[in-house]
């Protein structure tokens, strides 16, 4: 039926691709990763290129939702357009507040954590079901394996692979991947893993007894030396609570602050903060009690204090 | 002959690539990523025969492992598509060579292409997969194959006819 020199290559291929299946299969530093390496520095070149000739169209993130609904977008829109301008005047008091708050944020989050920009390249195919992306840094800009992605709304993912200049990023919603979460208000802890649809995660408490409630905020509990997974990081929120307190296994749906299904610019974090930020978004608890203990003042620095009360009073 | 074949089926091929994983992965459609790879694989084995659609599934399913972005074991992709070049050049029937059967057929190769990766990934101990999602994935990719066949297969028909094979298979 076939003749014989299409039989031979055709038992060639299946062959080879099975003892790649195989080879590959025992994981690690496999015999393929000079190969890996060689083909992602060419394709990986190629690729930078491409994303920059085809920004255009990727870049508009929300190209295939206006497409669809375009109409009932305009309805919606002019519906809020109404609502937000009453609310406007209301608004400008609590955007005063966010500033404060965002300086504030920013004092305990900007310097502590030292971020490598860079941009998402190229996105593995949904039929792979492994959530990775390509990103255009590698080993020449300082990255290494296992460190943590972020983005400006939180945790993106960790570097899985790294090439000359490129490197390929595994994200917190893949299945694969599982991240140290702690709920900020209650500092209980879990594990927060991937369930491979992009807008949620399960977390997972270890104390079965543990608070968890809709709403919460979720961080990085942070790894040792901040590999692969930088402390303090937010993750996401708590949308879902399934069992009861007490319950063997209570888990918590978490939505991903970051939308990775729409990643551009993401950052590296090539070096973690020296210290655990955990509470410095919080009200400092030493500030507080600095202020307490000077109440059995001694005279002098009573003192003082009327002494240099006056001269504000006085101008 | 040979060498200007495997020219054709390499490049063909390497564009499709890097356009899935550039671009159409990228736009954010909802579903399965419009499989261009796989489609590319089938044109090729209509315009070329069941063997060269067996060689470009080989060697698309190779560089689709290797690139980055990619985190699949080496080879999986490979067998799959292999298959899936083969069994479309070797079924199609020469005397009915229609747009519509060939893109029917293509539809069946993608959605078996996202099916097959789902199989094999859980037959060889991943727990990636996530098999609530599969259907509407392998649903998704057939459809999109469709739309994607329509213009793809008419376009790799027309470039490769300098470089069609003397010698059919039989």
């Amino acid at each position: 039926m076939l003749s014989r020199r299409t039989r031979i290559i055709l038992s060639i291929l299946v062959v080879a691709s099975l003892t790649f299946v195989i080879l590959d299969l025992r994981g690690g530093d496999g015999p393929f990763s000079s190969a890996r390496a060689a083909v992602s520095s060419i394709i990986g070149g190629i690729q930078r290129g491409a994303a920059t000739i085809f920004s255009p169209i990727t870049g508009s993130s929300e190209w295939w939702s206006t497409q669809v609904s375009q109409s009932g977008q305009i309805r919606e829109l002019t519906i809020e357009n109404e609502r937000l301008n009453s609310a406007l005047v209301s608004a400008q008091n609590d955007i005063a507040r966010a500033d404060q708050l965002d300086e504030l944020l920013r004092v305990a989050s900007v310097g502590r954590y030292r971020v490598t920009p860079a941009e998402v390249i190229a996105v593995g195919p949904v039929q792979d079901f492994a959530w990775t992306v390509t990103i255009d840094a590698g080993s020449l800009d300082g990255l290494e394996e296992d460190m943590t992605v972020i983005n400006g709304d939180g945790l993106v993912g960790r570097v899985l692979k790294v090439y000359n200049s490129t490197s390929t990023v595994v994200l917190i919603v893949d299945p694969e991947s599982s991240v140290g979460g702690r709920v900020a208000g209650s500092q209980e802890i879990g594990i927060v893993s991937g369930t491979g649809r992009q807008n949620s995660l399960e977390f997972q408490l270890l104390d079965p007894l543990g608070e968890v409630n809709q709403g919460d905020a979720v961080v990085t509990f942070g790894s040792k030396s901040g590999r692969p997974y930088a402390p303090g990081l937010p993750i996401g929120e708590v949308v879902d609570v399934t069992g009861t307190a007490g319950q063997l296994a209570r888990i918590a749906t978490v939505k991903p602050f970051a939308n990775v299904s729409q990643l551009s610019v993401v950052g590296v974090v090539v070096k973690p903060p020296r210290e655990d930020p955990r509470d410095s978004v919080l009200p400092n608890p030493s500030v507080a009690t600095a202020s307490a203990t000077p109440t059995p003042t001694p005279s002098s620095s009573n003192e003082k204090e009327t002494a240099a009360t006056p001269a504000p009073s006085g101008n | 002959m040979i060498i200007r074949q495997g020219l054709f089926i390499g490049t063909c091929v390497f564009v499709a690539v890097l356009c899935e994983l550039t671009l159409l992965s990228r736009l954010g459609i909802p579903g399965a990523t419009p499989d261009l790879v796989v489609v590319t694989v089938v044109a090729i084995a209509f315009a070329m025969g069941p063997l060269q659609g067996a060689t470009a599934g080989f060697a698309a399913g190779v560089l689709l492992d290797l690139s980055p972005s990619s985190d699949t074991l080496l080879g999986v992709n490979a067998i799959i598509y292999l298959v899936i070049g083969f069994v479309a050049g070797f079924w199609i029937d020469p005397r009915d060579r229609t747009l519509p059967i060939m893109i029917g057929i293509t539809a069946l190769s993608t959605g078996a292409a996202a099916l097959g990766t789902a199989i094999v990934d859980t037959a060889l101990g991943g727990d990636r997969v996530n098999w609530v999602e599969v259907p509407w994935i392998t649903l998704s990719s057939a459809l999109y194959g469709v739309l994607l066949s329509a213009l793809i297969i008419p376009l790799i028909a027309r470039i490769s006819r300098p470089f069609l094979p003397e010698i059919s298979f039989s």
